[in-house]
């Protein structure tokens, strides 16, 4: 159930019955408030270890740029780590360090959140560094220029070397004719080249705005604590204007569309992006053990039939695009040596069809219901775990509350809402297919 | 900010015990360990078994990866499918994988499914079908696996090119995946030969942790297990790495590679050095976080990379120690010399008292969340049994935190980082254009990224 979307860009460097739904332990050890700024601070107050995670939610992500400064949000992520007028360029990084903290950061379409993990006793430390960064950047031009480097090389490893990253920039520029969703996160690389200090004043200002963040904390630090903290050190931000709504909406896809690149390659590879329904959607439910049937594990559909029994596929992976708006669902498919992309394509689309068609088996459901289960459970093992879940149900799905429904809702999914969640998911009309078509070396 | 260093210390060395837990061997040698754990519904396994790639014939490297690979593709009483289906239809999960001293078989069940989880394992390693379609289809997949890296995250394969250089015909220097040649030649009847050979019970180590009742458990595992017998072979020797006396380069040829990604490697240490802490420390301001003497140079102050790091990988007998990074092609050679010159700043100059410090607080601080889940305590106590190590390798390592001083980060950088001209070199970058500019660091090899072998 915790489908985060394409993959965000880190900063740094992964026949029983069907069990009735747990009750998920914690809801009561969660609270939250809001300060007079709009900011909001959730705490789940957990001591199994003396180590806290803190992330902070921004509401912006490449979903908020424009032709010519896409990358932007991504961008200005790294930034936040590179000095504030109180502490120096590394600071941040250095304080942490040596309180024995570390930190990452990622930015997808729809936001941008700030991971920190730290034992208790940094925990005044942390809110000091993360209060200091929302309101006193120093966006110095030297390190602006270093930063680019930096990004330029994280673009060469995610898109210019890598097949199936560039195939999926492809497809998905091909998938959307007005929506920001078309833009990459990690930004176009003449984009990269060229943003100013200018740009990333106005969309500083804009979107780090308290109203427009949520800091969430998990571990070992009580209520009280984590409440006054937040005052002390937050409260004092000004509130700004809400950041201007994104109102583009993507028009009615009315045929398929297809991208076809010819790359050195040993492999092809097939991707299928579809149009997909907002995160907050009540489908959400049916559509994740939907594609937990389709892909996940070795006795998921498609495996089954592309990797086991045809042996036309060397993996399948799916992926629901969860954002504010209505965006896409991914199938990746890297196909078996010497497989030609059209006949794998053939094969898949009449089994999709028969899905589509007829929905899934009593077996396919349990079994995508149960792993689904399972991987909550996971998930809540770890304070990071419950940091994210709790951020995400927050900031996309309408409130950190329907975290502890999520096994329930899981679980009230009939085949006959799968079925119905097949046929609107599964429409080649509202696709996008791409290819990579292995190319000899020398061949152009 | 008052919180002193000394003080957080002080705060969590209450982190450095290991959980309540019994340890029993049974008649034929298998040693299980339980950990209760009972914040969730969830029981992890973790079954070790010695050997790993270090029993894959001559020639034929990844026997043991692939015998891994099958061992759920049908055994006992299903075939491949139905275990999936029993596994997935429980919401479990259940892998299986090959590396150089050992197979680990790790999972974890929802604890009413304990008892299917047991039956699983236990048909995994004692009655695999081992079934001739099955074998050819795992075969053609992890030679895609390789394959399909090289298309599209080639840096992954920096270290298999690596240890193949620094270490050659050494099993350390054998790719415990395999290669794609190596893995064609391999036939069922290897795959056979080495779970005879290699997999018993007396080289087995299972840990269970979770939800869990250990008087049932141990009932329930001797019933499954207690039949077991054992590898019909010995351990398999390993014999001594040397140190590089002389610096080795091996050029992958990736054309049109738009960065060069590259991997500096020399003969390191084995599990019983006993300045762990020490190394730790040391190894984390050197390429072990973010602020690390290497990430600073490469990407904080010049922008080079998106990243750069080090480890040392300590096996029975001295494993490899590394350094990692990647820049643009044409910063090809100002990106390798940065890390010389910042390994042998390292050498010539150490550490300060202010570094030391601020390490140790980081590696006390983090140390919590590494070893927050019943999963995480499988997986650690596991690694203890393989090398023979008790809880006092857990137990100890706080204490030798605190103790651990800037003479013993000296000894440490003088016995433990490599001079320049024991290091290896690994490049997969385009030849076309960063050949020439190697043969600076010796005589350059080359390998194209497509051939069928790492070395």
């Amino acid at each position: 159930m915790n489908r985060p979307g394409l993959p965000p860009l880190p900063r740094r460097l992964s026949a029983p019955a069907v069990h009735a739904p747990a009750r998920v332990p914690g809801q009561a050890a969660v609270r939250s408030q809001v300060l007079e700024n709009g900011l909001k601070i959730i705490v789940w107050s957990d001591h199994s270890i003396p180590s806290v995670a803190l992330h902070n939610w921004v509401r912006v992500g490449s979903r908020n740029e424009v032709p010519g400064l896409t990358g932007l949000a991504h961008f200005f992520e790294h930034m936040m780590f590179n000095g504030t007028a109180r502490h120096g360029a590394g600071e941040f990084d250095r304080l942490m360090e040596a309180q024995g903290g570390s930190n990452n950061a990622f930015t997808c379409d729809d936001v941008t959140v700030y991971q920190d993990w730290f034992p208790r006793g940094a925990l005044d430390l942390v809110f000091e560094l993360e209060a200091d960064r929302i309101q006193g950047l120093s966006l110095d031009p030297a390190l602006i220029e270093s930063e680019r480097g930096v990004v330029h090389s994280e673009r060469l490893l995610r898109v210019e070397d890598n097949n199936a990253g560039y195939l999926s920039e492809q497809v998905q520029a091909e998938a959307f004719l007005v929506h920001p969703y078309r833009f990459p996160t990690i930004g176009l690389p003449a984009d990269i080249k060229s943003w100013t200090a200018q740009d990333l004043w106005a969309f500083y200002r804009t979107y780090y705005a308290p109203n427009n963040q949520t800091i969430v904390l998990v571990g070992d630090v009580s209520h009280e604590e984590a409440f006054a903290l937040a005052r002390r050190h937050l409260a004092k931000l000004p509130r700004q204007p809400q950041p201007p709504a994104i109102l583009v909406r993507e028009p009615e896809q009315l045929g398929e569309r297809r991208v076809v690149v010819r790359r050195a390659a040993q492999m092809a590879l097939l991707q299928y992006a579809y149009k997909a329904p907002a995160a907050a959607d009540p489908l959400g439910p049916a559509l994740n053990l939907l594609l937990t049937a389709l892909t996940d594990g070795n006795a998921s559909r498609l495996h089954r039939l592309l990797v086991e029994q045809r042996m036309i596929a060397q993996d399948v992976a799916a992926e629901w695009h969860q954002g504010f708006d209505p965006s896409l669902c991914w199938f990746w498919f890297t196909l078996a040596e010497g497989v030609d992309p059209h006949t794998a394509r053939d094969l898949i689309d009449a089994e999709l069809a028969g899905i589509a068609a007829a929905g899934i088996d009593a077996a396919d459901l349990q079994r995508a219901g149960n792993l689904n289960a399972a991987a909550f459970w996971k998930q809540l093992a770890t304070i990071d775990g419950k940091a994210h879940l709790l951020g995400e149900f927050e900031a996309l799905r309408g409130g950190w509350q329907q975290l502890f429904q999520a096994p329930a809702r899981h679980a009230e999914v009939t085949r006959e809402q799968i079925a119905a969640a097949a046929r609107l998911l599964l429409n080649p009309r509202r696709r996008t297919v791409g290819m990579l078509l292995p190319q000899a070396q020398g061949e152009s | 900010m008052k919180s002193s260093i000394a003080r957080i210390v002080e705060l969590h060395s209450r982190s450095f015990g290991v959980p309540a837990h019994e340890r029993i061997v049974l008649p034929n040698g298998l040693t299980l360990l339980i950990v209760p754990r009972r914040e969730l519904p969830l029981v992890a396994f973790q079954l070790l078994l010695r050997g790993g790639a270090l029993g894959d014939p001559v020639g034929r490297a990844g026997v043991a990866s692939l015998t891994a690979g099958l061992l759920d593709k049908g055994a006992g009483e299903r075939d491949a499918a139905a275990f999936a289906h029993s596994v997935e239809g429980a919401g479990g999960s259940f892998a299986a994988s090959a590396g150089p001293e050992c197979i680990s078989v790790s999972g974890q069940f929802l604890a009413h499914d304990q008892e299917l989880m047991l039956e699983l394992l236990a048909d995994a390693v004692m009655a695999p079908r081992f079934a001739a379609a099955e074998f050819a289809r795992q075969r053609l997949r992890q030679i895609g696996h390789i394959r399909s890296l090289k298309d599209s995250d080639p840096s992954e394969l920096l270290s298999q090119y690596g240890r193949g250089l620094l270490f050659r015909d050494h099993p350390y220097g054998q790719p415990a995946t395999g290669g794609e040649d190596s893995l064609q030649a391999i036939t069922l009847r290897d795959v056979i030969a080495y779970h005879r050979a290699h997999i018993g019970a007396d080289g087995a180590a299972l840990v269970l942790a979770g939800d869990i009742d250990a008087a049932w458990l141990k009932v329930q595992v001797t019933r499954r297990f207690g039949a077991w017998g054992p590898a019909a072979a010995a351990l398999p020797a390993v014999a001594p790495t040397v140190k590089l006396r002389r610096r080795r380069v091996l050029l992958v040829d990736a054309p049109g590679s738009a960065q060069s990604y590259f991997w500096l490697g020399a003969t390191g240490l084995d599990r019983a050095y006993p300045r762990r802490a020490a190394l730790d420390l040391v190894n984390s301001l050197f390429g072990g976080r973010f602020t690390s003497l290497l990430n600073t140079e490469l990407r904080i102050r010049t922008g080079l990379s998106y990243g750069a790091g080090s480890g040392f990988t300590r096996g029975r007998v001295a494993g490899e120690f590394a350094i990692r990074s990647y820049a643009e092609t044409r910063h090809t050679v100002r990106a390798i010399d940065l890390a010389l010159k910042t390994l042998a700043g390292l050498k010539r100059a150490g550490i300060s008292q202010a570094m030391l410090d601020s390490a140790r607080s980081y590696v006390v601080g983090q140390y919590p969340m590494n070893l927050e889940t019943a999963a995480d305590w499988a997986a650690q106590l596991a690694e203890l049994e393989l090398y023979g190590l008790d809880a006092g390798y857990i137990e100890g390592y706080g204490p030798a935190l605190r103790r651990a001083s800037l003479q013993d980060a000296r000894e440490v950088i003088d016995q433990a980082f490599p001079l320049g001209r024991q290091l290896a070199l690994v490049v997969i970058g385009d030849a076309a254009q960063v050949r020439a500019r190697l043969e600076r660091y010796g005589p350059v090899q080359q390998l194209a990224l497509a051939a069928g072998s790492f070395t």
